[in-house]
């Protein structure tokens, strides 16, 4: 039967993502004994917008890349490529995969261990650009990226916390995580006690009826 | 099998016994550059074809697995990795020189211990019944005399629930793709030939053998017909390349 994508295709977008993923993971020896933990576990990622099928199989402190696979998997994740660029990127995988849009299937402990290795990947510049340049250009060059890439960081988590700041204390735009936390909660106790009066009233009703029945 | 005491090599109609060293001769021309060549013909897409016949043969740690028509050995290293030292991967080729590439590129890189080499015809597979978990046979079928005993055999020594996975040139899917393959073909393939391997004809009968080699349909009916189930194929790069999976029941 022949597939709708000619698979070429998709196996040619794999193996580009795989040779990078794994480049990064050469250049990132923490990360990769790191993926020992999760040697030949398998996740399956299912994309339903647009619709593409991803396994994932951590092998040898690399990470192996398929469009098919006919074993038992690990995990299996489906959703849309948005909610997975969630996933990928947020501090707190637990929370996105609860709160998200997420259908998870299998052990979600595994999962979270391979996101967090893949969100965290400490790259060492200095071996590619010590063997490109030498030592000494290598290591100047290294130490300099790694300046500019410390600051990135350290200015791209301000920034946030100064929008979030601006956003929840001087404009007012939305409450704080805590106070909507709270809200919720009230809402909740709310819609219970709602409830349990409008089971109440339907008792009171019924008997009632019963009475007017007997007379 | 056929009565017929001719088959085609290329698109000439030659005796079925003589084919056989009519295609080793053109194989021992090309081993040498086959690899160069590979690339350079197919734009290293070839790479990513052998890459999607893996994802589909499902082979798994522990496995035996079996691939004829080798050649120089790309499916071997991943399949060598793949079933890890508890695993068994055969290359076998009924061309010496092919298999001496082979295995001189597969030990220069590192892949040892659980790999065999075996000079083998596929007519006439040297192995025990049920043998194999999976059997791979890429750009390999079209020069065997006759494919209807080759896939016989093939089933034979596959176990039972075990796969084979044929990877071959076949007919493209849409008309202009076609024309354009043609002239690739025809024109651009044995001038390469020419310049980089210094042997026009060899890359004029992979052009000519390419055309008489079944197409999809009737290669899926082959299979059925040897006794392999669930036959299904999946075309490539619009049908150029096509890879037919059946299993033994």
């Amino acid at each position: 039967m022949a597939a709708a994508i000619d698979p070429a295709l998709h196996t040619a977008g794999l193996a580009a993502a795989e040779a990078a993923i794994n480049r990064a993971l050469d250049l990132a020896p923490a990360s990769a004994a790191a993926l020992a933990s999760l040697q030949d576990k398998v996740f399956a990622l299912h994309c339903t917008a647009p619709q593409v099928d991803v396994y994932l199989q951590p092998t040898d402190g690399h990470i192996r890349l398929m469009g098919r696979y006919d074993g038992p998997v690990t995990t299996s994740i489906r959703g849309q490529a948005s909610d997975f660029a969630q996933l990928a990127t947020t501090n707190d995988p637990a929370a996105a995969l609860i709160n998200g849009e997420l259908a998870l299937h299998g052990d979600s402990a595994p999962l979270i261990e391979l996101q967090g290795i893949l969100a965290h990947l400490d790259v060492d510049w200095e071996a590619p650009l010590v063997d490109a340049l030498g030592d000494v250009a290598g290591h100047q060059l290294a130490q300099v990226l790694r300046g500019v890439f410390n600051w990135g960081r350290q200015a791209s988590t301000g920034l946030a916390r100064q929008v979030e700041e601006f956003i929840h204390e001087e404009a007012r735009l939305c409450p704080p995580k805590l106070e909507l936390e709270d809200f919720y909660r009230d809402v909740q106790e709310l819609q219970m006690q709602v409830d349990r009066l409008a089971s109440r009233a339907q008792r009171l009703r019924k008997r009632l009826r019963e009475r007017a029945a007997r007379t | 099998m056929s009565t017929k005491k001719t088959t085609h090599f290329g698109y000439k109609e030659v005796d079925k016994e003589a084919k056989a060293s009519m295609v080793a001769d053109v194989f021992h021309s090309v081993a040498s550059r086959y690899d160069l060549m590979n690339d350079l013909m197919s734009a290293g897409i070839h790479r990513i074809w052998k890459r999607f016949t893996i994802e589909l043969s499902g082979v798994r740690k522990g496995n035996a697995v079996l691939d004829i028509a080798g050649g120089t050995g790309d499916l071997a290293a991943k399949f060598s990795r793949i079933v890890g030292p508890e695993g068994r991967v055969v290359l076998a080729d009924i061309n010496a020189s092919m298999l001496q590439v082979g295995r001189d590129k597969l030990l220069d890189t590192g892949h040892q211990g659980n790999i065999e080499f075996v000079q083998a015809d596929a007519q006439f597979l040297p192995f025990p019944d049920n043998t194999f978990d999976c059997i791979t046979i890429a750009f390999g079928l079209r020069n065997v005399t006759e494919k209807e005993i080759a896939l016989k055999d093939m089933l034979r020594v596959l176990k039972p629930g075990g796969r084979l996975l044929v990877l071959e040139f076949s007919k493209p899917q849409s008309e202009v793709l076609s024309k354009a393959y043609d002239t690739y073909s025809f024109r651009v393939l044995p001038l390469m030939g020419r310049l980089v391997a210094n042997d026009a004809d060899s890359y004029q009968y992979l052009a000519e053998s390419i055309r008489m080699h079944p197409d999809q349909e009737t290669l899926k009916e082959m299979m059925e017909d040897a006794g392999f189930h669930g036959v299904e194929f999946h075309n490539m790069t619009g049908g150029i390349v096509a890879l037919h999976r059946g299993l033994k029941a």
